[in-house]
C-alpha cells in the first residue's frame, strides 16, 4: 500500500514534468514552423500557412493537467507555500496539532472540490461540450486530468492526516522550513 | 452595515488561517467558499470547479512554468562564473570596484529569469566568496546583493509580473516591456549610491592589484556573449511583438539548453533537476493562482471590492495619497507574506478600488512589483534575505540592516515611478506588434 501510494504520488510528478516538457517542445515547435513561413513569405513572396492546429488549446490543457497532476507530489516535497513564521515557534507537542489541523482543513477541502470538479466532467461528458478551436477537443479529456490530479491530492492529504493523527510527522511539514538555496520553492 | 462585518470577518479568517500555517493557496480557498457559503445564494461548488478549470488552462499563463524552467537551467549552468569573470574586468576601475559585479550581475541574469531568490542565489554563489576573499566590506557585498536581486522581480521575464497580468486581465508582453525603464532606473541608482558610498569611505574598498589588458577585457566580453544574445533575443522578440512571452520562454528554455550543453554543465541529472524543480515551483504558483482566481470571483459576489472602492473614493483622497496608504500596507503585508500572495490578494480585493481612483492598471502593476520588491528584503519574511542566510549563514537580521539602503533606494524609484509615470508608460506605448 505504501509502495503503491509513494508511486502514484511520484507518478504525477513525472507527469507533471512531462507536461511541462511537452508544452515546450510544442511551443518551440509552432515557433521554428512560423519562422519557416516568414522565410517562404520573404523568398517566394507567400506564406506556406504552417500552424498546429489549436496549439494555443493544447498547451492550455497541458499547463492545466501539468499543475494539477503534480499537486500531492508537490506538497510532499514540501513545494507549497506556508506562513511558518508564528508555527515554527511553537513547542512541539502544539506543532503536532497545527499539523493536524491544516490537514483537516485542506482535507476537506479538496475533498469537496474533487467531488465537484467529477461533477464538472460528468455535465461535460454529458453535453458533448468541446473546446472551441480548429479540433474540438471534448472538454471533459483535459478536464479529467485536472480531476485526477485533484483526486491524488486529497488522497495524499489524507495519507498525511492519518499519519499525523496517529503521532508521526506528516511528510508534508517534513522539508518545510529548510531553505532551498536553488531558489526552488521560496520566494519569486 | 452588513458588507462591513462581512468584509472584516473574512479578513480575520484569512490572516488566522495563514499564520496558522495553512497552505496559501487553500487559504485563500477557504476564505473564498466562507465568503460564498456565508453570504450569497450562489452554487458554490460549481462555481469553484468551473472558476478554476477556466483560470488554469490558459495560453499565456503556459510561460510561467517555461520562464520558470529557464532560470532551472541557467542556474544549474556556468553562467554566473562566466558573467564574474567577464564583468570583472570592466569595472576594476570604477569606485566601488567589484561590488558592480554584484549589480550588474544581478541585472542581467534578472533578465533571463523571473525570479528574486534565483537571481540571489545565482550571482551570490559566485560573487560573496570571490568578494570576501577580496577584503571587500561584507555590509556592502550583502547589501548590494539582496538588493540588487530582487531586480529580477521586475526585469523580464518577470514570475509576479506573469502573475499580475493573468490575474488582471492585462498583456503580459506590456507588463514587460513597462518593466525594462524602471528596472535600468533601479539599477543606475544602485550604481550611483555604490559610486558615492566609496567615495565617502576612501580605504574601504580594496585595491585590485592586477592590471587588466585590453585583451583580458576582451575575453571578458566574449563570456558575456552567450547571456546578451540570449536576454536580445527574449526580451527583442517580446518587444518588436513577432513573439508572444510564451513562445519566447519556450524558445529561451531552449538556448539555454543549448548554452548549457555548450559549456559542458548540461548532463541527464541536471536536466531533470532543473525540470522536476520547474514542476515543483510552478505547481505551487498555479495552484496559489486559481485560489485566487476563484477568491476575486466569489469575492465579485459579495460585493466588498466594489464597497471598498465607493469607500475608499468617498473619501476624496488624492492621488498620491493613496498610493503612499497602499506603499505602506503593501510593506507591512511584505513584511509576513510572500510576493505572488500579495499580488494576488491585490488583485483579488483592491483593484477595483485602484480603477476607481483613475490609476492605470499596467503603471500599478510595475508600482506593486517595486513594493513586492522591498518586502523581499524586510524581516520577519523576505525570501532574499533567507536565500542570502542559506549561502552564507550570516542572521537575516544583520543581512537585512545591510539591504536597508537598498530598501530606501527602492522608495526612491517607486517616488519617480509616481512623480514620472511616463518612466513606465512610455516603452510600451511605442511597442510593436
Amino acid at each position: 500500500m505504501r509502495k503503491f501510494l509513494n508511486g502514484l504520488y511520484t507518478l504525477g510528478g513525472w507527469l507533471g514534468a512531462g507536461c511541462i516538457a511537452a508544452i515546450c517542445l510544442l511551443v518551440v515547435s509552432q515557433v521554428g514552423l512560423n519562422l519557416i513561413d516568414r522565410i517562404a513569405t520573404v523568398t517566394t513572396g507567400h506564406a506556406i500557412g504552417m500552424t498546429i492546429p489549436s496549439y494555443a488549446d493544447f498547451t492550455g490543457f497541458l499547463l492545466a493537467a501539468g499543475a494539477f497532476l503534480s499537486l500531492a507530489w508537490t506538497l510532499r516535497q514540501g513545494g507549497h507555500i506556508r506562513v511558518s513564521l508564528v508555527t515554527s515557534h511553537l513547542p512541539n507537542w502544539l506543532q503536532s496539532w497545527v499539523d493536524i489541523w491544516c490537514l483537516a482543513v485542506a482535507s476537506a477541502v479538496t475533498a469537496y472540490f474533487t467531488w465537484y470538479t467529477a461533477l464538472l466532467v460528468l455535465e461535460s461528458w454529458h453535453y458533448h461540450d468541446l473546446s472551441a478551436g480548429m479540433i474540438a477537443v471534448p472538454l471533459w479529456i483535459p478536464q479529467f486530468f485536472m480531476f485526477f490530479g485533484l483526486l491524488i491530492l486529497t488522497v495524499a492529504l489524507i495519507d498525511d492526516f492519518v499519519l499525523s493523527v496517529t503521532g508521526h510527522l506528516p511528510v508534508s511539514s517534513r522539508k518545510a522550513g529548510t531553505e532551498d538555496v536553488t531558489g526552488n520553492e521560496e520566494g519569486i | 452595515m452588513p458588507e462591513l462585518f462581512l468584509a472584516l470577518f473574512l479578513l480575520i479568517l484569512l490572516f488566522a488561517l495563514l499564520a496558522g500555517g495553512l497552505w496559501v493557496a487553500f487559504s485563500l480557498l477557504v476564505v473564498g467558499m466562507a465568503g460564498m457559503a456565508l453570504f450569497t445564494d450562489a452554487p458554490l461548488g460549481s462555481v469553484l470547479a468551473t472558476t478554476v478549470w477556466g483560470a488554469s488552462n490558459s495560453w499565456s499563463l503556459a510561460a510561467l512554468p517555461l520562464f520558470i524552467w529557464m532560470g532551472e537551467i541557467l542556474f544549474r549552468s556556468r553562467l554566473s562564473e562566466d558573467m564574474f569573470a567577464g564583468l570583472a574586468p570592466w569595472l576594476t576601475h570604477l569606485p566601488g570596484r567589484l561590488v558592480h559585479v554584484n549589480i550588474l550581475g544581478c541585472a542581467l541574469f534578472a533578465a533571463v529569469s523571473g525570479s528574486s531568490a534565483a537571481t540571489a542565489a545565482t550571482i551570490g554563489k559566485m560573487s560573496i566568496p570571490e568578494l570576501k576573499r577580496r577584503g571587500y566590506p561584507e555590509s556592502l557585498i550583502l547589501g548590494s546583493l539582496a538588493g540588487s536581486a530582487t531586480l529580477g522581480l521586475l526585469i523580464p521575464p518577470s514570475i509576479i509580473l506573469i502573475v499580475y497580468g493573468v490575474a488582471t486581465e492585462q498583456s503580459i508582453a506590456r507588463l514587460f516591456v513597462a518593466g525594462v525603464l524602471p528596472g535600468v532606473l533601479l539599477i543606475g541608482l544602485f550604481i550611483a549610491y555604490v559610486t558615492a558610498w566609496s567615495f565617502l569611505h576612501p580605504g574601504a574598498i580594496p585595491e585590485e592589484k592586477v592590471e587588466v589588458s585590453l585583451r583580458g577585457k576582451l575575453k571578458g566580453l566574449t563570456l558575456l556573449m552567450p547571456v546578451t544574445l540570449l536576454i536580445l533575443g527574449v526580451i527583442g522578440s517580446i518587444y518588436s511583438g513577432i513573439a508572444s512571452p510564451t513562445d519566447a520562454a519556450a524558445v529561451g528554455v531552449v538556448l539555454s539548453l543549448g548554452l548549457s550543453a555548450w559549456s559542458g554543465t548540461l548532463n541527464r541529472q541536471n536536466f531533470i533537476e532543473g525540470l522536476l524543480g520547474a514542476t515543483k515551483t510552478s505547481c505551487m504558483i498555479s495552484f496559489i493562482l486559481v485560489g485566487a482566481a476563484f477568491l476575486t470571483v466569489a469575492m465579485g459576489f459579495t460585493g466588498i471590492p466594489k464597497m471598498l472602492a465607493v469607500w475608499i473614493g468617498g473619501m476624496g483622497l488624492s492621488h498620491y495619497t493613496l498610493l503612499a496608504a497602499l506603499t505602506v500596507f503593501f510593506i507591512v503585508m511584505g513584511c509576513f507574506l510572500d510576493g505572488i500572495s500579495v499580488v494576488v490578494l491585490t488583485t483579488s480585493v483592491i483593484m477595483p478600488m485602484v480603477e476607481q481612483a483613475g490609476i492605470d492598471v499596467l503603471w500599478f502593476g510595475i508600482f506593486v512589483v517595486i513594493v513586492v520588491e522591498m518586502a523581499q528584503i524586510t524581516p520577519p519574511v523576505g525570501f532574499n534575505l533567507f536565500v542570502i542566510q542559506g549561502l552564507t549563514g550570516i542572521d537575516i537580521l544583520r543581512i537585512a540592516a545591510a539591504a536597508l539602503p537598498f530598501f530606501l533606494l527602492l522608495m526612491l524609484g517607486l517616488a519617480l515611478i509616481s512623480i514620472f509615470p511616463q518612466i513606465v508608460t512610455v516603452l510600451p506605448m511605442m511597442m510593436g506588434g
